[in-house]
């Protein structure tokens, strides 16, 4: 009785099944030379902090660019600043989120500090500032609402015109009562179509109450500390002239403050 | 015949299809090296990493989490990660003040009694 090909199917089955099995449960491949850029997420995340937090501690900037260089990805600064809100929010310690933010913000740009906040590096490079005019067209002012009661209030906002910002920010310092900054507040941006958030004291040189979010031009802002009803509406980019006459979007300073306790 | 034919085309079929599975296990479609961990990191990498505990370590000064980021590493003592990464420095030539810094971590770690917490991966 002939049975045709079936006996060479039947084999061909098994032994893709065997092969198989063996290939990829018994013997796989082992890599045992494998890049951190294969590692888990998780693995990824430490490894990304210990390259801060050797950053902090070393200040060498292109031993930790060639670090970070292993991972792909379009922008290691976002990745970073974008860990560190991670990390903080996950009660890891400040310290490592410091690192991380203080190692994004090098490899941005570093916005410049806070009015009336001395930065803490103690090397600065001198760069030719431009001489600033502010915009003279009248434009609308953000609305600020208050909650009776609120923790904290909204004691200025301020368009800021300044050209060594390159992109548009909202930067704004919580401070409590007694002048100092408060680290990790959750501070709510919102606007139409979505919303974000981030957490003060990632940036320490600019202030333990400072925090920042790039603006897109063209789109409405509301930003609100999370544990508090204190906002300010209404904030988007506003036109700034500098000395050439080149017009380059604004960015806002907002403080809260928290008021003194009867 | 018929029956030795039969199990003749058998085993044929089962070499084939082993060696096409092998073929396509092994190398067209292996095993993937992603999610991996710090215990498969090539030895240029690990003595990189090491390298990083021992200057993060520097700056921090807590010796305690230079150990828990060395523990990552794997099942061997962090002593043992450090001594193997000043081989490595000292044979790739490092630069000396990394060498020292991996002596000092080094040093600083035979000064801690050998607990189960911190051999333990």
């Amino acid at each position: 009785m002939n049975r045709g090909p079936w006996p060479l199917l039947i084999g061909l089955l098994l032994g893709v099944v065997g092969g198989l099995t063996y290939a990829w449960a018994i013997d796989p491949v082992e890599f045992v030379g494998s890049s951190p850029a294969a590692l888990h997420s998780d693995v990824q995340a430490d490894y990304l902090t210990l390259i801060a937090s050797a950053y902090a501690a070393t200040g060498d900037l292109p031993r930790a660019q060639v670090r970070l260089g292993l991972f792909p990805g379009p922008d290691a600064a976002e990745t970073l600043g974008a860990l560190a809100q991670a990390r903080l929010a996950s009660g890891r310690p400040a310290s490592e989120a410091q690192a991380l933010a203080l190692l994004a913000g090098d490899l941005g740009v570093r916005p410049s500090p806070p009015p009336g906040l001395t930065p803490r590096i103690a090397t600065v490079v001198p760069i030719a500032s431009p001489t600033i005019t502010r915009t003279p067209s009248p434009r609308p002012s953000p609305t600020v609402t208050l909650t009776p009661g609120a923790p904290f209030q909204v004691d200025r906002r301020e368009l800021e015109c300044d050209a060594t910002l390159r992109v548009p920010r909202i930067r704004l310092l919580v401070l409590d009562a007694a002048g100092q900054g408060v680290p990790r507040i959750e501070v709510l941006v919102l606007w139409d179509t979505g919303q974000d958030h981030f957490y003060t004291g990632l940036k320490p040189e600019l202030g333990n109450g400072y925090g920042d979010f790039t603006m897109s031009e063209g789109v409405t802002y509301t930003v609100r500390l999370a544990e508090s009803g204190a906002l300010v509406t209404g904030v988007e980019t506003e036109p700034c002239v500098d000395e050439s006459g080149g017009v380059y979007p604004g960015s806002w300073w907002l403080v809260f403050v928290q008021p003194p306790q009867p | 015949m018929p029956h030795l034919l039969r199990t003749f085309r058998f085993w044929i079929g089962v070499i084939l299809g082993l060696a096409a599975a092998l073929l396509y296990g092994w190398v067209l479609q292996p095993v993937r090296a992603t999610d991996t961990s710090l215990v498969s990191l090539r030895q240029d990498y690990r003595a990189d990493y090491v390298l990083m505990v021992a200057e993060a370590y520097g700056g921090e000064g807590e010796l305690s989490l230079a150990v828990q980021r060395l523990a990552a590493l794997g099942p061997e003592t962090p002593s043992q990660y450090v001594e193997a990464a000043i081989a490595y420095a000292s044979d790739q030539a490092f630069a000396v003040e990394d060498i020292e810094r991996l002596t000092r971590l080094a040093r600083d770690l035979q000064s801690i009694p050998p607990t189960p917490a911190a051999s333990s991966p």
